[in-house]
């Protein structure tokens, strides 16, 4: 009975009342720890523009540099913007922030010292041992010793080059110092595939002109590049970054070109057991013979065995001229003569 | 008759489908079904640098997101050959072990809220809240913590941090006490975990089972013997048991605890001075390294050159533990509710299990069962 | 004055279902923790059970995932009027992390469901899951209840 007058007795206390009619936890465990790394603090009058913040932020919609409309005064300010929606709260732009004192302030770890300081880049820049010539004019061209010589090969520091560009305009050999783009590589790779098959079905449609090819003949287009420009800009939207790997990609390119005249096959089935892809067979109620084109290697076997020259071959390479038409040149293949001789 | 569960269930905690076959009460098969948290780390992490990737590796897991940094880091400073200064390595030693002490407590808990004994669940999950404090006082962050960077650790820590830590584990140590001998010695729960689950050695190795739901059932491997730093500076002992039931794996965990807490000790007492973070020189090369996280072996795997990975493949322990959870635990359980808590006793983690996918000819990814793969 | 009786009863008495679409774990894990003594989120009428059958808020947690594309809105439809959703942590808004190039999520959650109230953070603490749901939960639950009249 006691037990049961003093649980009256606590519930009706004032005390016990209040707590019920407002919960509430103790002030203390919304209270953040000293080193707690929280969104991001931006210092806006530091910002040099440098975008190596966006660049670093693991997270792609996490900043954005944006600039404020000129007015009368002068230009607008150029500062980050920080997303608290795609924030990790890594703290790895602060790191990265070239500016003293410090333009984004996260936590404690962008106290550390200097020489982790990288600001990442679009852009690598990678010597092509092959092609480079060792003049070293890259080395003594470089602002901040970022390129050295080990073991008779030229390389560049990545933790140290600050992606200026200075060593691919001092470069005597085109090709030797290359600028690669290291984000989006599965688009970058979309375009060269697009480029590749836009000009290899441009070629086979000539297909006139390529059946009346003479030996050591040549052909020879101008293809402008603006009727594929509209395609690649789907794939990726920067037009110079776009127009940088296709001039890039074109001109190294070899096209192998397959050209299948129809009306002279015979059936005799030849080709069919000499593909090693299997790519080749023989369709019985159209009485043809079908050639699978994406997976065909274009290896020239079946150039090779064909006794009927159904099938021709030809080499096509490219050059690119200003960004705007590129020359396409096209040449039988001269495998079988010398099999002959 | 097919009992399924999950995805979403009052009894799961993460995204899976339990396929339960029943005959009567009692449970006499279980497939698992997996596919519903894959998000493709490993490809996202091909062609970045270090420092974006260990920001992601961190988030394969958000349980044991410390070690996969850790052993990011150690695969890469591997590649490199950097000597990590001796600070760096018992800081990283101290993180690790808060770290498997916060996910021993949840896994714990989580399996006595599957028993449904909630006073349990509010004790230990209450345990864990200061080995949490003690991670945000150390690193900055609760979960995923970004303390990790290859050639040492982001921050550097003084005695304030370590004094605290050092009491918070006073606050561990005697609530681990109380709520062990409650769990162990406690006859309501004792009865419904003794015998129920039983995975025995032979079986173990067949499922590749590790951690301590492996230990649990008598093999003896933990991969932080072999660890620089354990071998040099800590002692410590390797907890096994041979029954192999829920109540084996449920005591391995908590006899890991005290473990943990007295290396946390020896790194606190023993810590040299010095740098915490050394520069590094990448180097191209491929490297494999194990560790132990709270749930078993982490395994990473990654090809680099230079500067950018070119390739990386992670293994992790829940696929292993899981698996052999689903052959061999739940193959004779009294009841579904039982079948439920044997699951949770294998401590699952399907963010940590998808790392499987395979893509058809038609370019569709379709997620498959760990068996079909295998 | 039934409605104004059921707003105060709706305000006070929140169950909660988490539902995982594809996230790496550590925003479930800092919800679970705050069932723990210290937040204790049962002192204000919040009740986590994760049954979307009896939910009023639906925690999401997870960039939308390949398999969670159709499922996440019949877990939507399954839930009792009124209802609301609320983003925790980065996934759900955004993305976080993996909505880059080689990922497999659909993120933002707001394309297929409608969501209340967003949460951000890597994951978010426990004190502002806590916070967030308290401002935005009770009076959003109560608004929907009388649209739905």
């Amino acid at each position: 009975m006691s037990s049961l007058i003093w649980y009256i007795y606590d519930f009706a206390r004032k005390a016990w009342a209040d707590t019920f009619l407002n919960a509430k936890n103790e002030p203390d465990i919304s209270e953040k720890p000293e080193r707690f790394r929280d969104f991001p603090k931006v210092n806006k009058e530091y910002c040099i523009g440098c975008g190596a913040c966006t660049v670093s932020c693991p997270s792609p919609n996490a900043i954005k540099l944006v600039r404020d409309e000129d007015s009368e005064e002068g230009a607008g300010m150029t500062y980050p913007v920080i997303k608290p929606g795609a924030c990790i709260r890594c703290g790895f732009c602060a790191e990265v922030c070239p500016t003293d004192p410090k333009t984004l302030e996260c936590g404690h770890n962008h106290l550390i010292l200097p020489e982790f300081n990288i600001i990442p880049s679009k852009r690598q820049y990678i010597v092509d041992d092959y092609l480079c010539i060792k003049c070293k004019k890259c080395l003594k061209k470089c602002p901040v010793e970022a390129i050295s010589e080990i073991d008779g090969k030229v390389v560049v520091d990545q933790l140290k080059c600050i992606s200026c560009g200075e060593c691919l305009d001092v470069c005597p050999v085109n090709g030797a110092m290359k600028a690669v783009f290291v984000d989006n590589l599965q688009d970058q790779k979309e375009l060269i595939l697009l480029c590749v098959n836009y000009l290899e079905e441009y070629i086979n449609a000539k297909e006139d002109d390529l059946r009346s090819l003479e030996k050591d003949g040549l052909l020879q287009y101008d293809v402008p590049i603006s009727e594929i420009i509209d395609d690649a800009l789907k794939i990726m939207p920067d037009e110079e970054i776009a127009l940088e790997i296709m001039t890039n990609a074109v001109n190294r390119l070899k096209v192998r070109i397959i050209d299948w005249d129809k009306d002279k096959c015979e059936k005799c089935q030849l080709c069919i057991p000499d593909c090693p892809t299997k790519c080749i067979s023989f369709d019985e109620s159209r009485d043809t013979i079908v050639r699978d084109k994406d997976r065909c290697l274009r290896c020239s076997i079946c150039y090779q065995t064909c006794p009927f020259s159904v099938i021709k071959y030809f080499i096509a390479k490219f050059s690119i001229d200003d960004g705007k038409i590129i020359h396409v040149t096209v040449k039988a293949s001269n495998l079988n003569e010398n099999i002959v001789e | 008759m097919i009992v399924p569960i999950g995805p979403i269930h009052p009894a799961l905690k993460e995204p899976i489908r339990l396929k339960l076959q029943t005959e009567g009460e009692r449970v006499v098969k279980a497939e698992i079904e997996y596919g519903y948290v894959h998000r493709g780390i490993e490809k996202i992490i091909e062609g970045k640098t270090w420092q974006k990737g260990i920001y992601l590796s961190e988030r394969v897991c958000g349980i044991c997101s410390y070690e996969h940094t850790q052993t990011f880091a150690e695969t890469i400073e591997q590649i490199s050959d950097v000597d990590v200064p001796v600070r760096a390595q018992f800081l990283r030693v101290i993180a690790n072990e808060l770290d498997r002490i916060q996910s021993h407590l949840l896994g714990n808990s989580t399996f006595f809220k599957s028993m449904d004994h909630e006073t349990l669940f509010m004790h230990v999950l209450e345990l864990r809240e200061y080995a949490m404090d003690s991670i945000e006082l150390l690193t900055g962050n609760r979960v995923n913590m970004g303390w990790n960077v290859v050639g040492g650790v982001r921050m550097d820590a003084d005695e304030r941090h370590f004094n605290k830590i050092l009491k918070n584990l006073d606050i561990i140590e005697e609530g681990f006490e109380r709520t062990r001998q409650l769990f162990a010695e406690g006859p309501a729960l004792a009865l419904r975990c003794k015998g129920i689950g039983v995975m025995t050695k032979k079986e173990a190795i067949k499922g590749r089972a590790v951690g301590p739901i492996g230990r649990a059932s008598g093999i003896t491997k933990d991969f932080r013997n072999g660890h620089y730093t354990y071998d040099d500076y800590f002692d410590f002992k390797v907890i096994t048991r041979t029954e192999g039931d829920n109540y084996a794996r449920t005591l391995t965990r908590f006899d890991e605890i005290p473990e943990s807490i007295s290396i946390l000790r020896q790194a606190i007492e023993n810590i040299p001075k010095g740098e915490v973070r050394t520069p590094v020189d990448l180097k191209s090369g491929y490297a494999m390294r194990q560790n132990e996280a709270p749930r078993g072996e982490v395994t990473y795997m990654i090809e680099t050159n230079g500067s950018l990975i070119k390739n990386i493949s992670i293994r992790t322990p829940s696929i292993a533990n899981m698996d052999s959870c689903a052959r061999y635990m739940i193959r004779d359980v009294p009841t579904v509710a039982d079948a439920v808590a044997t699951y949770a006793t294998s401590d699952p983690c399907v963010a940590c299990a998808e790392r499987v996918a395979i893509t058809n000819e038609a370019g569709i990814t379709s997620i498959k069962k760990f068996d079909e793969v295998i | 004055m039934f409605d104004a009786i059921r707003d105060v009863v709706r305000k006070s008495s929140i169950h909660v279902c988490i539902v995982n679409c594809g996230g790496c774990n550590g925003c479930d894990v800092e919800c679970v923790a705050l069932l723990s003594p210290r937040y204790d989120l049962e002192q204000f009428g919040i009740y986590v059970h994760n049954n979307p059958r009896e939910a009023d808020v639906l925690l999401l947690t997870g960039a939308v995932t390949e398999q969670w594309k159709d499922n996440l809105k019949r877990i939507y439809d399954k839930a009792p009027e009124p209802k609301i959703a609320v983003a925790v942590g980065n996934c759900p808004i955004s993305g976080d992390v993996f909505a880059q190039e080689g990922g497999h999520v659909n993120a933002p959650a707001s394309n297929f469901i409608p969501v209340a109230a967003e949460i951000p953070g890597c994951p978010p603490r426990p004190s502002e899951i806590l916070e967030a749901i308290l401002a935005v939960g009770p009076q959003a639950i109560a608004d929907r209840g009388r649209e739905q009249q």
